[in-house]
């Protein structure tokens, strides 16, 4: 059930990041050096890169152990992937998502606009909680791919009663954009970069 | 703005949840940089037992998740004058968006009533209708992969 090719790939990255943190935390000396460690392995170890505004109450508490209970990451489930690039199936089908949708659509409009290149199993037209609208996205499932691709080639770009739409696949078979943020980032005072992973 | 929508770091997790008599029940997902959502359910109620799925997510659906934050302006907001986690439950929503980086704690929200009478019912509506919005978002990318009801 569980793909073992994905975990492995995916998890050792954050204990790195872990690390990675670690080193950097001893350096930093602003309050957030307080912070749970778990908290950088979270924003991908890139936290401490630049000066960021930091706000709220959620800084000065001590969760790292109970989150760390919560959420610790080895026993997640998740479908089958090849880990190569490239869209990944959901358990019955292709999921789409669109974007730009009017806060006025209905889902019949989206069902006669989608429909035109296959069936579409699911739809999930979402209000917005507080205004009662559409929130401006949908996702929309077809069992087969070339449904799924036919619709994103076609209606990418289109318009949806008078408004641009975007259409792209909402889940990917990997991750994409790798921490190569904090490479980029200047590293400034912080010159001791453990590269020991590798 | 459209900045702080398309590009640099993004991270956002929610996390709501209490101690009671079916011990630590929670609900928490988690968006990161590099397109993974993560999602924890976990009530003992009937013996339910824990709900954990990961998948990654194309760059579309995160910009999506970024809009729906900027357009909350969530940003902007402060905890300090909300009401404190107590043992009914407690909120946690942390964002790290462009240059900022948010982590705000509270308690359970009832309902609208509960956000009147706080301290701050601006801020505090802005966050109420921010999590529903997410989590109705949330749930529908797990049950449309996964085809479970997530709560």
């Amino acid at each position: 059930m569980a793909a073992v090719d994905t975990e492995a790939v995916d998890f050792e990255p954050e204990d790195d990041d872990l690390m990675d943190e670690d080193a950097g935390v001893d350096i930093e000396t602003s309050p957030r050096a307080q912070q749970p460690k778990l908290k950088s392995a979270i924003t991908g170890g890139s936290s401490f890169s630049a000066p960021k505004k930091t706000k709220g109450r959620g800084f000065r508490e001590e969760t790292v152990a109970e989150r760390n209970n919560r959420f610790a990451s080895n026993n997640f489930d998740s479908l089958v992937s090849d880990g190569g690039p490239g869209p990944q199936r959901s358990i019955e089908g292709w999921i789409i998502l669109v974007t730009g949708v009017h806060e006025e659509a209905q889902e019949d409009d989206l069902h006669n606009e989608f429909g035109e290149y296959g069936e579409v199993k699911n739809l999930h037209l979402n209000l917005d909680r507080r205004t009662g609208f559409v929130k401006g996205y949908a996702l929309i499932e077809y069992e087969r791919f070339e449904e799924a691709q036919a619709a994103i080639s076609h209606l990418n770009g289109s318009q949806l009663l008078s408004q641009n739409i975007t259409v792209d696949w909402a889940f990917s078979n990997g991750p994409y954009r790798r921490r190569n943020m904090r490479r980029r980032s200047p590293r400034g005072h912080r010159s001791r970069s453990p590269r020991r992973r590798y | 703005m459209a900045a702080a929508e398309d590009s640099g770091e993004f991270y956002l997790r929610y996390y709501v949840g209490h101690k009671g008599k079916f011990g630590h029940e929670f609900l928490e997902f988690e968006f990161r940089d590099d397109g993974k959502l993560r999602y924890a359910n976990n009530s003992n109620y009937k013996n339910d037992t824990m709900i954990r799925k990961e998948v990654f997510l194309t760059p579309a659906v995160l910009k999506e998740c970024r809009r729906i934050i900027s357009d909350s302006e969530i940003m902007k907001e402060d905890d300090m004058n909300w009401p404190e986690p107590d043992f009914v439950g407690r909120q946690e929503l942390e964002i790290v968006m462009g240059n900022e980086h948010i982590s705000f704690t509270t308690s359970k929200i009832g309902s609208l009533v509960d956000v009147q009478s706080s301290n701050d019912p601006e801020g505090l509506r802005i966050f109420y209708y921010l999590v529903q919005d997410l989590k109705c978002f949330v749930f529908s990318l797990i049950s449309l992969h996964f085809k479970i009801k997530p709560i």
